[in-house]
């Protein structure tokens, strides 16, 4: 008899099912549960019941009971994996029958740094297509969580068929510098779950040019696993060139920089039917343009039947294992250990142990610590908010509490003959005269 | 015989007095000889507000050229500008003598002179009388009327005329240096030499000349000039709204500008900030970038939104054929062609000077179009090519008016 995974029979919808794990992941899994009205089973695999109890999903899995008695692995990825161990059964059942398994965690803490193998080795044993959806920790969390985080990675990887990764010190990126901590993880979230959305738009709408799941594995497979994406929407008459320009900006693309490093890349437009040739041309272009000579364009073009409908283009891009060097964004305070599974953390232990110390309370069992993030946002946002407070947000409309001016200031034409033309003293600043107009 | 064809050009601008020394061959090609320039002191918005310091500025910027050069500088050609400067167009008639008789130069000097005839404030004088089209009993599109028969000749003329006395100080100012001034020539007139071909000025096109202290245009159409004029809103103009909008100094705001400054909006990251270096001794101080591409954004918009108004009336925008050109210092900031495109909704090129030869850091450097520009002009005079051979003659009346005086 000839087998063949689930995942290739295209006669029926694949099945999708968004698995979180550890603290972060269970939020992302309830912030895209709540946000978007996909067609998403929803599992939660916690070892601490206060955040499963709080969750929204359907699914909830308590991971080791018994070995943590549900307060969390604290931060010890060897707790998480026995505690993975312990709930093996209910691991197995989660990933069962699923098409395409996104698989969410934030990595660095104990539970989804320990787990996420085990997890993603069971999903790949359950026959479905696996991508993992993964944060890195911030710098300041200390280089013992990243050195966790790598070696959860690499765990990960080595099952998975495709790695979104993400770092956390790029949040700064998505969310302007001064905004509050919830919204930035609310930002970050968003671009993971605009993600998964993409993935399953991908392989679900129907168009003239569909790519289906062999396509998107054709682009995923093999390599180090590691994955860039950028999503971008846009309406109007420049809407290709500004959603192309939208998705570039993904700082997962690094602004499209990364895309040269790619060795397939697999660009999926999809858009109301007025989605012009011509278009699609444009965004190809500029795409093949970013991306290395040699490597793999993929392109899938869906239309949807409304007529209002935005165009949006997704950008899938996986790395060459040969160039991983700019995709495997370990941040820079640490190399990334050699080659396999746990044995590295532990060598690191002795010498981070004692510098890193702060690093290891109890509370920290979440990947994005809870209390960490207020105090420490603006070391991740670039520009350092020594300025007067009332510049603050992103938006640049809100300039007039900066200049207190007197109404007429000419500067250095006060003593000179003043350009009047109808009416108005061009030597005033422009941007004055149009504020005060709009007063 | 030789040295007759080195004509030298010289710009007093609000940011620079630049000198060019360029010889001009007979079959119309121009080679530059050597640029001679120094910082300005002394000029605001493109006129002169201060005699001595200018005068220092000149003889520097000469004795700069005639050392690049190796030419011994006796007289410029002498590029003004000001906001004083105006132009209108007009149109004058002559009857020929005899009825269905030949045209002369007698006529078409006549009718020429009619067209002058206008009344205009007492203190203004005219620049440049330029020739549009003539037009023999009614018929259009005649370019040269010498030699053909009618009996009534008509003509218009795009005039440009400025402040009697403004202008003189520009002359003096040269004067005080020794050198003698062959003619002055409105900086907009003297880019569009150098900024256009034939061709574009064939196809129609505007020519904006964005400079430190004002901005000089003029629109050719047909291969004529149809309008021109000189607004004083210049690179000055967004230092300054820098300086202010930011509170910074002006020599600060002027090297943001350079540096950073860019006219392009939505662009930069929120919350990006450009730090600015202590090095003119005030403390590191913080600017976000946005808020400098607004101020530089907005009063690029405001200019070009002006422009255009002021074309509105005087020439059909479809007809620019070879749409617009911007030229000058300020062109070198980055998005003005963007900012320029949204607002006239035509093409829009960044040009410089254009065939000529000699140093390319001399002629691909918009600052120098004008200069250049003059060079070509005083050619293109001197040669009495046919498109330039009226303004030749008015000329020579012009430097007379302007010789007495001085």
């Amino acid at each position: 008899m000839i087998t063949y995974p689930r995942y290739l029979d295209r006669s029926q919808s694949p099945v999708v099912r968004l698995i979180g794990l550890g603290n972060a992941g269970v939020n992302l899994a309830d912030r895209i549960s709540m946000n978007q009205g996909m067609d998403l089973e929803t599992v939660v695999l916690n070892s601490d019941q206060q955040s499963l109890s709080s969750s929204v999903s359907g699914t909830k899995i308590s991971l080791g009971p018994l070995t943590t008695r549900g307060l969390g692995a604290g931060g010890d990825p060897e707790i998480g994996l026995d505690a993975a161990r312990e709930s093996q059964a209910d691991i197995e059942a989660a990933v069962a029958g699923a098409d395409i398994i996104f698989l969410c965690a934030g990595l660095g803490g104990g539970t989804a740094s320990g787990a996420a193998g085990m997890v993603a080795e069971a999903a790949k044993k359950a026959g479905a297509l696996l991508i993992a959806i993964v944060t890195s920790p911030f710098g300041f969390e200390g280089r013992r969580r990243t050195a966790q985080a790598a070696a959860a990675l690499q765990e990960i990887a080595a099952h998975a068929d495709a790695v979104v990764h993400f770092e956390n010190d790029r949040m700064a990126e998505l969310a302007a510098p001064r905004s509050g901590v919830s919204e930035t993880f609310a930002a970050c979230d968003e671009l993971l779950g605009g993600c998964i959305e993409a993935i399953t738009r991908l392989v679900s709408a129907p168009g003239p040019l569909g790519v289906g799941l062999p396509d998107l594995l054709s682009v995923l497979d093999g390599g180090d696993g590691l994955c860039l994406f950028g999503t971008g929407t846009a309406a109007g008459d420049n809407r290709a060139h500004e959603a192309l320009e939208d998705a570039m900006a993904s700082p997962l693309l690094d602004r499209g920089r990364l895309l040269a490093g790619a060795a397939s890349v697999l660009v999926h437009i999809s858009g109301p039917p007025s989605l012009s040739f011509a278009e699609v041309g444009a965004v190809m272009q500029e795409v093949a343009r970013g991306a290395a000579e040699e490597s793999l364009l993929q392109l899938g073009i869906s239309t949807v039947p409304a007529k209002d409908a935005p165009l949006i283009v997704s950008i899938i891009a996986k790395c060459g294992a040969a160039k991983s060097a700019p995709a495997v964004r370990q941040p820079a305070t640490k190399p990334q250990p050699p080659k396999p599974k746990s044995e590295p953390v532990v060598e690191q232990k002795e010498p981070l142990l004692t510098p890193e110390a702060p690093d290891e309370t109890p509370a920290a069992a979440a990947t994005k610590p809870s209390p960490a993030p207020e105090r420490t946002v603006s070391p991740v946002a670039r520009p350092r908010p020594t300025q007067s407070e009332s510049k603050a947000a992103a938006s640049p409309k809100i300039k007039q509490e900066t200049l207190q001016f007197e109404p007429v200031a000419r500067g250095r034409f006060e003593k000179i003959e003043p350009t009047i033309v109808e009416g108005e003293d061009l030597d005033v600043p422009t941007f004055l005269r149009l504020t005060g107009k709009k007063r | 015989m030789a040295r007759d064809d080195i004509h030298v050009g010289l710009e007093i601008g609000t940011t620079k007095v630049c000198a060019v020394v360029a010889e001009c061959r007979e079959d119309g090609d121009v080679r530059l000889l050597g640029v001679g320039e120094a910082p300005s002191r002394g000029v605001r918005k493109g006129e002169i507000v201060d005699l001595e310091n200018a005068c220092n500025c000149v003889r520097e910027a000469l004795s700069d050229a005639e050392e690049k050069s190796d030419v011994e500088i006796k007289s410029v050609w002498l590029a003004v500008t000001g906001s004083h400067i105006q132009s209108f167009n007009n149109r004058g008639s002559v009857v020929i003598p005899d009825d269905g008789g030949e045209i002369t130069e007698e006529e078409i000097q006549e009718v020429e002179y009619k067209a002058k005839e206008i009344s205009l404030p007492k203190e203004n004088a005219i620049l440049h009388s330029i020739i549009q089209h003539y037009y023999v009993d009614g018929q259009e599109g005649v370019l040269n009327p010498v030699g053909m028969l009618g009996s009534r000749l008509e003509a218009d003329f795009h005039i440009i005329h400025g402040v009697t006395n403004r202008i003189q100080n520009s002359i003096r100012c040269v004067k005080e240096c020794h050198i003698e001034v062959e003619d002055v020539v409105v900086n907009s007139l003297a880019s569009a030499q150098v900024v256009l071909g034939r061709h574009q000025k064939e196809s129609g096109a505007l020519v904006i000349d964005i400079g430190g202290g004002v901005t000089d245009y003029i629109v050719y159409l047909d291969g004529a000039v149809r309008h021109s004029g000189v607004l004083a809103v210049g690179g000055d103009h967004i230092t300054n709204d820098i300086s202010i909008g930011l509170r910074i100094p002006i020599t600060r705001a002027e090297k943001l500008k350079i540096e950073e400054g860019s006219a392009i909006l939505g662009k930069s990251l929120p919350g990006e900030n450009i730090v600015l270096k202590n090095d003119t001794g005030f403390s590191g101080k913080e600017v976000e970038r946005e808020m400098l591409n607004m101020i530089i954004h907005a009063r690029l918009q405001e200019l070009f939104a002006l422009l255009r108004k002021r074309l509105a009336g005087e020439v059909p925008e479809h007809l620019l054929g070879s749409g617009v050109m911007i030229t000058g210092g300020c062109s070198c900031i980055r998005g003005i062609r963007e900012v320029a495109e949204s607002v006239f909704e035509m093409p829009v090129h960044l040009t410089r000077a254009q065939a000529v030869s000699g140093p390319t850091s001399a002629f691909e450097n918009p600052q120098f179009s004008t200069c250049i520009g003059l060079a070509k002009y005083a050619q293109a005079v001197r040669s009495e090519m046919p498109e330039e051979s009226l303004i030749g003659g008015i000329f020579k009346k012009f430097t007379g008016i302007f010789g007495l005086k001085s």
